[in-house]
């Protein structure tokens, strides 16, 4: 997972689950209905201020952003060649910054440009804003809101005890790889095919293992008596106090604001 | 079984003709009688593969409806005929802990794992609380309520698997194997845990293991399976009495019961079950000596080069915290060392920078006079051989001859040579023919030696082993620990890890004592075993044997004996 959920006591990690999934449901929406960059500059910058304010383990996102990297570059790339000037309805976004081929052809746009950058933020937007949740919010929490919306809560617990094993899952795949490189296996190394093959010796123990662990794992729920009655207490009830309605309100407004505007062409490339 | 069982909650009554899993083409468990009253402790023993685990499943309905099969019978726990109840319903009243703890926890935080099994049976809030609190108080991890569980160790999480099942208040509580990850201070926590749960409420307990010397002092009555019937049943103490009765069913006879045993003349038996026990009636029996030896081992081999030399090596994951401080060890060619230690006490951490899995943060380790800060691991491997804990963590081929042939190939051996040291290697750990069996369709044991052989193929000079006889029953430790014998004689030199002191005294000729990331001893195994004081700080006990000859050594018994039969001689000798 992104961040994971770590007991300390923030005013986010305080706030009621609703709260934070309506905040993170406001901000995809405003991300995705805005073109501009800038905003979704803004919007980066408001989640990672978020993140820091919770307290989380900022260096941590290096792991899932870094691999991220490389498709970034292909999406500035992609965007700046795939849009022709036309397609902007500012004059500034139809120049044309250099033609990748002689006698203008293949022009690279300022707009799709910002397009691209666009695209990127709202991936770093996603990432740090579900970061928030993650690192603030207890999976019981959110297992007992698809509870309260009568969804299908068994089914919620199975992805969050799968998403708890990806730790453990890891440590399994790295001692399967100190135990190829004792026998002489260069993992890591050398171009990017002999790396993909070095790799795949280790899904044939991963598959096992997690085969072997998935049974143990139903055995143990049913020794701890999952599904014995037809429902289960919750140790403690999520519960929307004054804080959570006025945040919930503020968020509102933000939000019909930012449609409001959107609608008045504010934004737009 | 009479006609009609006198039904009392906390029992369990089971007449079980066979069972036999559906995939299977032999019977798992035949003939299996269950009696047992409220409060008793069992205890279940057995070589691996003997059907212990069935058994144990056969008590809360796993088997036969998560296990389907062939079944026929009927099985009655706390008053409930196993049949008719769903496993979710019988759990509110068996409870039962699995051998792997890691599968249990399902929880980010400790309090809130616990509290998943008494929320399924919608306790109300209060009284999960109290349940949480009385759980986590019972299995000594009071004021762990909001530690994380990933960031547990073995035994914590063992215990955390305990805690979770108790909270669940149940009548009768089952542990299969749940002290064969931990080391001698973390199962004897779990024995005394037990035998309180007894006293204070009354729980009846079914427990599986290996542990003879904890079995012999804390269960009522000892079932002893063996090809999937119970084949023994009685007083733990009877069983130990009987060495070869006991060794014919592949168990380990405690030493203590061993000792009495083999100083018993004619028609009259000498019974010990505690050291104490033993050291008393012996005391009564021997002169005192004028002249108490103080008897020192010969040091261990000291003239042979050099092969493995660490220079204040020091090890940290992070800033804060070391793992390893200031290593400074020397390792001769032909030396069988043994590393020990609790948990948690820097032995893997160390034996991973001989090949250069982890590098050290400060100071210097030598392979053979080389700086191996800068050879990679590949290379290293040539001469250190590495074989994993876990068997399952290293084999990943499709066949055991794939499997050997990895390294081999890696290397560049040709394909003459790679068939030859297969054959090779398979008839010395004694696994012919076995080239095209999958690995997973092998034991436990066989896995083991396949691990082992797929190292020895690749020839190195030295051999790193961690723990070899972990999950193995007796015979299987044996078998793995005569194996290192022969490879130390063909010239290997060998360093393995390991929790079973008595393996360590019987095989090892140096003995190094990590404690807090530091080596505390380090000697032969006689000179190490006899300082009780310092390893009992560092929580070691060393085998049964050595503390009776500590305990006799004013009545002239020499204080350096390793075995069972050394001591037994030198006593006899005295008696006359």
């Amino acid at each position: 997972m992104l961040i994971e959920y770590y007991p300390i006591n923030t005013q986010l990690h305080k706030l009621d689950v609703r709260t934070k999934l309506f905040g993170f449901l406001a901000i995809t929406i405003i991300a995705f209905i805005f073109l501009s960059p800038v905003i979704n500059f803004f919007l980066v910058l408001i989640s990672l201020l978020m993140l820091i304010w919770a307290k989380a383990p900022i260096k941590r996102l290096n792991l899932v952003i870094k691999p991220l990297i490389p498709i970034f570059i292909i999406m500035l790339v992609i965007t700046g060649f795939t849009y022709s000037p036309s397609a902007f309805e500012s004059e500034f976004n139809r120049n044309i910054l250099f033609y990748l081929l002689p006698d203008m052809g293949a022009p690279f746009t300022v707009g799709g440009f910002q397009l691209g950058l666009t695209l990127v933020m709202r991936i770093l937007t996603m990432v740090l804003a579900s970061s928030v949740i993650t690192f603030t919010t207890q999976i019981e929490d959110i297992l007992q809101l698809f509870k309260k919306m009568k969804m299908p809560y068994q089914l919620a617990f199975v992805i969050t005890t799968g998403i708890r094993f990806i730790p453990t899952m890891q440590k399994k795949a790295e001692m399967i790889q100190e135990a190829q490189i004792t026998r002489g296996a260069e993992i890591g190394t050398g171009g990017m095919i002999k790396r993909i093959k070095s790799f795949i010796p280790i899904l044939i123990p991963m598959i096992v293992n997690s085969l072997r662990m998935s049974d143990n794992l139903a055995v143990a729920m049913l020794n701890r008596g999952f599904g014995a009655m037809k429902t289960s207490t919750d140790l403690e009830e999520i519960k929307m106090t004054t804080k959570d309605y006025v945040i919930s309100i503020i968020i509102m407004i933000i939000l019909v604001s930012a449609i409001w505007a959107r609608n008045k062409n504010v934004g737009v490339l | 079984m009479n006609n009609r069982p006198e039904l009392e909650r906390g029992s369990v009554f089971g007449d079980v003709e066979k069972f036999r899993y559906a995939d299977s083409t032999a019977d798992t468990l035949t003939n299996i009688k269950i009696n047992i009253k409220k409060g008793e402790i069992i205890g279940v023993m057995g070589r691996t593969g003997s059907g212990k685990t069935s058994l144990l499943m056969l008590l809360n309905g796993l088997i036969p409806h998560f296990y389907e099969g062939e079944f026929k019978g009927n099985v009655i726990s706390n008053t409930m005929n196993t049949q008719r109840y769903r496993v979710q319903t019988l759990s509110r009243f068996i409870g039962m802990v699995l051998q792997d703890a890691e599968t249990q926890i399902f929880s980010l935080t400790v309090d809130k794992d616990v509290a998943f099994g008494p929320s399924n049976l919608a306790f109300d809030r209060d009284k999960i609380r109290n349940a949480v609190t009385f759980s986590l108080e019972a299995v000594g991890l009071k004021g762990y309520e909001s530690r994380m569980t990933t960031g547990l160790s073995g035994g914590e999480k063992q215990r955390v698997a305990i805690a979770g099942v108790l909270a669940m208040e149940p009548e009768i509580l089952v542990l299969d194997e749940p002290t064969s990850e931990l080391d001698p201070k973390g199962k004897l926590e779990i024995y005394e845990l037990l035998n309180k749960l007894r006293q204070k409420r009354d729980v009846t307990i079914i427990i599986s293991g290996h542990d003879s010397e904890e079995m012999l002092h804390y269960v009522d009555r000892l079932m002893v399976m063996e090809n999937g019937k119970i084949v023994w049943e009685g007083k733990p103490e009877k069983l130990f009495t009987d060495i070869t009765l006991t060794k014919n069913l592949g168990i380990c006879p405690p030493e203590i019961t061993e000792i009495g045993k083999l100083l018993s003349n004619g028609d009259k038996e000498t019974l010990y079950l505690t050291v104490s026990e033993c050291v008393a009636d012996l005391t009564k029996k021997l002169k005192l000596s004028s002249t108490p030896i103080d008897n020192k081992a010969t040091n261990y081999n000291s003239n042979s080069p050099i092969i493995i030399e660490t220079n204040n090596l020091c090890y940290s994951y992070d800033k804060k915290s070391s793992v390893l401080k200031n290593i400074n060890i020397k390792i001769h060619m032909g030396e069988f060392v043994a590393l020990i230690g609790k948990n948690g006490a820097g032995k893997t951490t160390f034996s991973k920078h001989l090949n250069g899995l982890l590098r050290p943060t400060n100071g210097k380790i030598f392979i053979n006079g080389r700086d191996a800060f800068n050879i990679n691991t590949a290379e290293l491997s040539k001469t250190v051989g590495y074989v994993f804990q876990n068997p399952d963590h290293q084999i990943f081929a499709a066949s055991v001859k794939e499997e050997i042939e990895y390294g081999l190939k890696a290397y560049g051996f040709d394909e003459e040579e790679r068939e030859k040291r297969v054959k090779n290697v398979l008839r010395f750990v004694g696994m012919e023919n076995y080239e095209e069996r999958h690995p997973f369709s092998l034991g436990k044991g066989e896995r083991q030696k396949l691990a082992v052989s797929s190292i020895l193929a690749m020839t190195p000079q030295i051999l790193v082993i961690d723990e070899p006889t972990t999950g193995q029953d007796w015979e299987g430790a044996l078998k793995m620990m005569s194996l290192l014998k022969e490879l130390h004689a063909k010239g290997h030199t060998i360093i393995t890890i390991t929790h079973n002191m008595r393996l360590a005294a019987d095989y090892a000729d140096r003995v190094i004592v990590f404690a807090d990331g530091q080596v505390v001893l380090d000697d032969a195994p006689a000179n190490i075993f006899k300082q009780t004081d310092i390893l009992n700080k560092y929580f070691i006990t060393p085998p049964q044997s050595v503390l009776v000859a500590q305990n006799l050594k004013p009545f002239g018994i020499m204080d350096n004996l390793l075995t069972v039969n050394e001591l037994v001689e030198n006593i006899k000798s005295k008696l006359n």
